[in-house]
């Protein structure tokens, strides 16, 4: 019940539900190699696009990837688009000062990872087209607990960063039709 | 834009594929959808760009993820943009919509499916959640015992007994051995045995109740001479209704369904012969209260149930779209003529899709 001068009532429903689910065999596949710091992708047998992590199917040619369609990239690519984000204070975030969250396209791969931070750079310095390279976390404290077959999560709790490396910005037209 | 003419009662169903009902299927939800949809494609013969519109049903609940039924439209091919829609309800309804999308008449052909993995998520908790919020959702009544209510209300009431519901269950077992998409398939199954049963949720055997599945369906429909170009012999839908009853079940009479006699009667069954019938009753019970409705018996002409029935295998979110592949089976196979697949939703056959299907 609510100390409300009107006399709404207030019924509390808390509701928890709960979901246990395993892997499949390709987000399997991928967390494994990601904990031994190797990141894998699917080359689609039809148009050849690479998805990072794989999907277990091509989602433009509709047609199924398997093991065999597998392989490994490497940890360096081009940031594709960021955002700054100014934390509010609400109820799970954790973090309290501004963050980057980026999207990254590995080089071979077709598809970013998302959410990414990047470090060796001022955010006033943050450009689309930066080169960058993942910096691991130690073995021991990667984790990919994280990882659902719902396409988020994993890859940022087995890397600290992507840090920019420096090098020549890569030209627009390597990465603008993967933005996201 | 051209007046369209009326193509009700033109419209057919070309192709159809299902997954296995499994307990715990490994593949994520899409991933079982992309062969299905494909191979209902296939078995239609046509080119995937040829599908004028597509409507999928899912649950979220299910799932476990905001927004999860949008990947699922990546087994149709989204890419280029396609016209689409979704419905947080059975492939059924899905199917549905497509079917009145259709008869707008500038479209051909019209792709529905339906999926989901009850594996993941405890089952009595998830659907506790459609009850409503002030009553029901908070006691955590689940399906289970939901049905054992109704149950013991269709024993009180005179128009069954604990032997009918065994009955059922032997006619979905025995037919369902026969069927290789089916969970639970018994050909030596009888009453004495399962009789011998203890009860789970009394008056409720374990085998009263549906298993626990994952599974995705998906139909392809095409539109007069164009069905006759695809399929040698369409299952045309000579109608397609549902009806709704009120959401609290203790506002209605638990052993009937009018809303399933209404549906039926509104999609043109006149109760003239039927070959096939094939019943989403997920609980033994339900399938009586059904086929009562329908005015059908176990013991009648029509085959109840031929692949099993939701009994058999209970993929939530595909088992009722099931139900419509597997009658326009029938037709489509030559060994039946008129067939009736029902479908439902809600708590206690609250919600229910009926569907007429005939050969030419």
């Amino acid at each position: 019940m609510t100390d409300t001068a009107k006399e709404h009532m207030v019924m509390e429903h808390l509701v928890t539900l709960t979901y246990h689910e395993r892997l499949t065999e390709n987000l399997n596949r991928y967390a494994d190699n990601l904990l031994e710091g190797r990141i894998i992708g699917a080359k689609c047998p039809s148009c050849g696009r690479v998805f990072v992590p794989s999907k277990g199917y091509c989602s433009l040619c509709v047609v199924p990837t398997t093991e065999a369609d597998e392989l490994e990239l490497p940890d360096t690519g081009i940031v594709t688009g960021f955002t700054i984000i100014a934390p509010v204070n609400y109820y799970g975030q954790k973090k309290t000062e501004p963050f980057v969250y980026a999207s990254v396209l590995l080089d071979g791969a077709d598809t970013t990872l998302g959410g990414m931070d990047i470090t060796g750079v001022a955010h006033s310095d943050l450009r689309s087209g930066m080169r960058v390279k993942a910096k691991w976390k130690p073995r021991g404290e990667r984790s990919v607990e994280a990882m659902s077959n719902r396409g988020w999560g994993g890859f940022g709790d087995v890397v600290e960063s992507f840090e920019a490396t420096g090098e020549p910005d890569a030209d627009e037209e390597a990465f603008k039709e993967h933005l996201f | 834009m051209p007046a369209a003419k009326s193509t009700r009662g033109d419209i057919a169903i070309v192709g159809y594929a299902q997954t296995p009902s499994l307990r715990d299927a490994n593949p994520s939800e899409v991933q079982l959808l992309v062969p299905t949809v494909t191979a209902a494609i296939e078995m239609a013969g046509i080119g995937r760009r040829e599908i004028g519109f597509t409507c999928a049903g899912s649950c979220d609940y299910l799932t476990g993820g905001p927004f999860a039924f949008v990947s699922n439209l990546e087994a149709a091919g989204a890419w280029p943009p396609i016209s689409e829609s979704h419905v947080e309800a059975d492939g059924a309804w899905a199917m549905y919509e497509a079917w009145m999308r259709l008869q707008e008449g500038d479209i051909d052909i019209a792709l529905a499916f339906g999926s989901g993995k009850s594996s993941p998520s405890n089952p009595a908790e998830v659907w506790a959640q459609q009850l409503d919020p002030y009553y029901l959702a908070p006691l955590g009544v689940d399906p289970v015992s939901l049905a054992g209510i109704q149950a013991r209300a269709l024993l009180d009431s005179g128009k069954a007994t604990e032997e009918d519901f065994a009955r059922a269950v032997v006619n979905s077992r025995r037919n369902a051995a026969s069927n290789p998409n089916a969970q639970l398939r018994d050909a030596d199954a009888s009453v004495e045995a399962l009789m011998a049963q203890p009860y789970f949720r009394a008056p409720l055997r374990k085998h009263d109740c549906p298993p626990i599945s994952d599974g995705a369906v998906a139909v392809v429909m095409a539109r007069g001479d164009r069905a006759r170009e695809l399929c040698a012999r369409p299952a045309w839908i000579r109608g397609m209704d549902h009806r709704i009853e009120a959401h609290q079940p203790g506002v209605r009479d638990l052993t009937s369904s009018p809303s399933t006699a209404l549906a039926a009667r509104k999609a043109g069954y006149d109760g003239g012969p039927l070959d096939v019938v094939e019943l989403c009753g997920t609980f033994s019970p339900q399938e009586l209260i059904l086929l009562d409705a329908l005015g059908l018996s176990l013991d009648g002409d029509t085959k109840v149930n031929p692949s099993g029935g939701a009994l058999a295998g209970n993929p939530i979110m595909a088992v009722g779209l099931v139900r419509i592949a597997e009658a326009a089976a029938r037709i489509i196979d030559g060994s039946a003529n008129r067939a009736l697949a029902h479908a439902t939703g809600g708590p206690l056959l609250q919600q229910n899709l009926v569907c007429l299907l005939e050969g030419e």
